[in-house]
């Protein structure tokens, strides 16, 4: 079978073109994944470039093993897990725990700053509701920044991607209860970072 | 949705969780990806048409197009070297005359320059996967070349050596 779309297909059919060799349904998993992979690492580094290229790395390593991956999982578990290992590998390697929702800690210019800022987009509200949007998502941006790494990870994949504790213990190769742990303990930080939304 | 595994106070934060956006890598981020994917590559190189043939054709060319010219000119170059080293050697020890050493090994090489000419012509008429095959012993082809070469000049120089020393002696 060669789809001429693949809108209703399942992911592990189009990873079973992939493994075929087909370049439509490389691109097409790179197409589902690239804005949550990207937007994971992002908010992990909070560096463009920096995401970006740790993004990059994570889809050549996944798609280059495609061979390997096993369909009883979810391709997505799989793909986040490579992405986080990468990510705290590059954060090991850089010692970058704290960061600024202003920048990259390593931005020494202000064109550098704005460009490592988080920025914040909404869309489909009137002027006063996407203010509003747009200080609760900066608010919660910069509290996610102010997160030890590996509570940043369990916290987005819990709450942004919706991912069950099971499922982000296999991602994070952490024990259960220590990702039960991380989460309990980063939804207390992040409660008394935005107090003011309550 | 996630089920509701937490406080009621951190209800307002989970709901702006959710709604946080997802941000876009910049453009061509699929291309430089793709890029970066090995087994791609020979394909984009030279798109086939269809898809059962891909292997292949990526096979194929990662058997015979790279590998061809490279084989076929390191060989030759190889087989020239060991053919100049053996004349080389011939000259020193057994008093092979330069003439006949150099239109030997001439005459050894233009035969892999012809192995090197009909290489390339049977590229063209055979076919790729052809010549993949037919390659698949030309290793065992150089060697027996070589083989050859090594058994002509020992014996070449073996006949000489005799009649130089028999020339010795009745002298």
């Amino acid at each position: 079978m060669t789809p001429k779309s693949y809108t209703d297909v399942s992911d592990q059919q189009v990873v079973v073109f992939a493994q075929e060799g087909r370049e439509d349904a490389y691109r097409e998993l790179i197409k589902r994944y690239e804005r949550p992979v990207f937007s994971l690492i992002y908010r992990m580094v909070r560096d463009n470039e920096t995401a970006e290229d740790l993004a990059q790395e994570t889809f050549i390593k996944v798609l280059n093993n495609i061979d390997r991956y096993r369909p009883e999982f979810k391709f997505s578990s799989w793909l986040f897990k490579i992405a986080n290992n990468i990510t705290i590998d590059h954060l090991r390697r850089r010692q970058v725990d704290t960061i600024s929702i202003e920048g990259a800690p390593d931005a020494i210019t202000a064109e550098r700053a704005r460009a490592t800022a988080v920025t914040v987009t909404s869309g489909g509200e009137s002027p006063l509701e996407e203010l509003e949007s747009r200080e609760l998502g900066a608010s919660i941006e910069k509290a996610i920044a102010r997160l030890r790494p590996e509570y940043r990870a369990c916290i987005i994949l819990r709450h942004v991607e919706d991912y069950s504790y099971d499922e982000i213990a296999e991602i994070v190769k952490l024990p259960l209860g220590t990702v039960k742990t991380y989460i309990h303990r980063a939804r207390q930080e992040l409660r008394e970072y935005l107090g003011d939304l309550r | 949705m996630i089920e509701h595994d937490f406080d009621e106070d951190f209800v307002p934060i989970a709901a702006e969780l959710q709604r946080l956006p997802y941000m876009s890598p910049s453009r061509g981020f699929a291309d430089r990806v793709i890029s970066g994917i090995d087994r791609l590559q020979p394909a984009r190189v030279a798109p086939v048409l269809a898809s059962r043939h891909l292997e292949l054709h990526q096979g194929g060319q990662q058997a015979v197009v790279p590998r061809r010219r490279m084989g076929v000119v390191r060989a030759t170059g190889r087989a020239a070297v060991g053919v100049s080293l053996i004349a080389a050697a011939a000259f020193m020890f057994f008093e092979v005359d330069v003439l006949t050493a150099i239109l030997a090994a001439a005459s050894t090489q233009y035969a892999f320059a012809i192995a090197a000419f009909g290489a390339q012509v049977g590229a063209v008429v055979l076919g790729p996967e052809t010549i993949a095959f037919l390659q698949a012993g030309a290793l065992q082809a150089v060697l027996l070349y070589m083989t050859l070469a090594v058994g002509l000049f020992g014996g070449y120089a073996a006949i000489r050596t005799a009649a130089h020393i028999a020339k010795r002696k009745a002298a």
